[in-house]
């Protein structure tokens, strides 16, 4: 019971640091059709000046707060510069985003060294409760309970304000919105920078969670963050938050029952889905080819 | 006349390859000739990947798989069976078959859908065999890789890189006349208009998997030389690295040009041979990588052809420009 438990509450932490990174991809892609490859690059760079503005102040919160900082200004110069001059063409897209990530991960290199930095969450989180015989590591459940806050203001903004209502009519017809006198371009650049910033809080959240970072992180979580994405349905939110969960418990009962098959499952998982629902496993419409 | 120009261009290909082949008879520098072996199978991976990118307007992002399966299909026949020939040919073999084999059932699953899919499976599927030739150490040895001696006709250096060169010429030849071929016409039109290539009654799926199993086979081939010429093997075969010297390579050299490629190939590794040289001078060159991220970037955005693709389109707007300032000089 207690190993389950644990394994369950690791798998949801590891899940909603994924759905962090997942979610900005599957937004971006609902509205703007562009596929970010450069988007675990943003994550690496949350977690290298998160982690180093940690280390300068001592404190947390700022470090946390300085991620994100970080996060929304890459995201507002990689949409300015990078994918804003070869918008609509799908092939450059992908090629550009990926240079991007090239150069992303090799300036973190440059400035902080091509080792890996050490991580150790902040003393009001270290350390575990004891709840009737389980031990609970409190800083799983912080991650968690982070990673619920962002899904439901997300959520809401989506569903309850005006600027969701722009961002979910964009995703469906983008054309129409713009026929109707609302600058498209904007909206995509908060979207962009919203994205942005969700990949740099899981940057930064996962430092103290696996205890050491490194460069080529983002691309690792940006392999399982894509799984996620097409299991969840390209630019559907809930689903990539529901796909994000699976794919973190998967990951965690295998990485403890069966060690070697743990990245193989949620691959096998992603193939499954795109012979049968290429559209996602939690999408109502058809695909779009 | 752009039959004419292309025909110039293999002409003029020809004839550096045979410059090339008998460079060893008149100069001796084992350093130069090692990295124009390893230049000659870069050419081969990253024409391989020209095949996708710039014929089929496919992008793959794990290109590195085929090359990593054949490199270690060889690795592991020399090592665990004897080096010889006969064995030399069965590792070939299990390569070709392997290859297609991934390439098909990968391009079968997401080709049908858009471009990002492909990029997708591809990028995490080559991490799936990293992971796999990581953990399955009775067979690969896992990380650290292992060594293993070669056939006799393969261990001198010379006879190699000829044995490179030419197998780089036969490839550069069998895709130019593979591309020129009316399937390569049509994986053209795939890329310049899927949906008009498709109402023209085309089955685009078909197309686009055979040039991504003649791809996949071909960086398999490229893997397989690989191997033989370090005479080691490890997982960095299958890393992100090798998908993107690829795509540097092409991209910077060209796209859509087969010469391009070839170029890329010999500026990529002649420049990372310099660069790690200068390394020893300012630690800044050991991330050399980073340059040639930035200068593919601004290739992506405002040379999208390449150095080829570019310098083809200035020779000839100048050979239709003096018409036009004639014009001019009689307006003025």
């Amino acid at each position: 019971m207690d190993l389950i438990i644990n394994l369950t509450l690791n798998g949801l932490a590891t899940g909603m640091l994924i759905f962090l990174l997942a979610a900005g991809l599957t937004l971006i892609f609902g509205l703007m059709d562009v596929l970010n490859f450069a988007h675990g690059g943003l994550f690496a760079w949350g977690a290298y000046s998160g982690l180093w503005i940690y280390q300068q102040t001592g404190s947390f919160i700022i470090g946390i707060a300085g991620a994100i900082m970080t996060g929304f200004v890459l995201g507002i110069l990689t949409e300015k510069w990078i994918i804003r001059p070869v918008y609509g063409n799908h092939v450059q897209q992908i090629l550009i985003t990926l240079g991007l990530m090239l150069v992303l991960s090799e300036m973190l290199k440059v400035i902080w060294g091509p080792n890996q930095l050490t991580a150790s969450p902040p003393e009001y989180l270290k350390g575990s409760w004891e709840l009737g015989g389980v031990i609970i590591i409190k800083y799983r459940i912080f991650i968690i309970l982070v990673g619920l806050f962002i899904f439901a203001a997300v959520q809401y903004i989506l569903k309850k304000t005006k600027i969701g209502l722009v961002v979910r009519a964009g995703v469906m017809n983008k054309e129409m919105v713009q026929a109707l006198g609302i600058n498209i371009q904007k909206v995509f650049m908060y979207v962009f920078m919203i994205g942005a910033g969700m990949a740099a809080l899981g940057g930064v959240l996962l430092g103290p969670y696996s205890g050491v970072i490194h460069a080529g992180m983002g691309m690792e979580f940006a392999i399982l963050a894509f799984i996620v994405v097409v299991i969840g349905g390209m630019g559907n939110f809930k689903g990539s938050v529901l796909a994000a969960i699976l794919v973190g418990l998967s990951g965690s009962f295998m990485a403890y029952y069966v060690p070697d098959l743990s990245l193989a499952v949620n691959m096998l998982l992603m193939a499954i889905v795109l012979i049968i629902r290429p559209q996602g496993l939690f999408s109502e419409g058809g695909v779009s080819k | 006349m752009r039959y004419v120009q292309g025909n110039k261009m293999t002409a003029f290909i020809l004839v550096i390859a045979a410059f090339l082949l008998l460079l060893p008879f008149v100069y001796e520098s084992r350093n130069l000739f090692i990295l124009l072996t390893q230049i000659f199978v870069f050419a081969i991976f990253a024409m391989s990947y020209d095949l996708l990118i710039g014929f089929t307007g496919i992008v793959s992002f794990g290109h590195a798989m085929f090359f990593g399966i054949g490199a270690y299909s060889m690795g592991i026949f020399m090592k665990k069976f004897e080096p010889t020939l006969t064995y030399f040919f069965l590792a070939v073999l299990s390569t070709i078959v392997l290859t297609a084999l991934v390439s098909f059932i990968v391009g079968l699953l997401t080709l049908r859908l858009k471009s990002h899919f492909y990029a997708m499976l591809t990028l995490s599927l080559s991490g799936l065999f990293l992971v796999l030739a990581e953990k399955w150490r009775t067979m690969t040895y896992g990380n650290d890789g292992f060594t293993f001696r070669v056939p006799e006709f393969f261990i001198d250096r010379t006879h190699f890189y000829w044995l490179c060169l030419c197998i780089m010429v036969a490839a550069f030849l069998f895709l130019k006349r593979f591309t020129n071929s009316p399937l390569g016409r049509v994986l053209q039109a795939i890329r310049e208009n899927e949906q008009r290539t498709e109402s023209l009654g085309f089955q685009v799926l078909h197309y686009k998997i055979a040039a991504s199993v003649v791809a996949g086979v071909l960086a398999g081939i490229a893997g397989i030389l690989y191997a033989i010429s370090l005479r080691f093997v490890n997982t960095s075969v299958f890393s992100m690295d090798i998908t993107l010297d690829a795509l540097l390579m092409t991209i910077i050299g060209g796209v859509g040009t087969l010469v391009g490629a070839i170029i890329g190939a010999g500026l990529i590794e002649f420049a990372h041979d310099w660069l790690t040289e200068l390394a020893k001078e300012h630690v800044i060159f050991e991330r050399w990588i980073i340059f040639f991220g930035i200068i593919y970037i601004l290739v992506v955005m405002f040379f999208p052809k390449g150095i080829v693709g570019t310098f083809g389109t200035i020779t000839s707007k100048r050979k239709k420009q003096p018409a036009v300032k004639r014009k001019e000089k009689v307006a003025g």
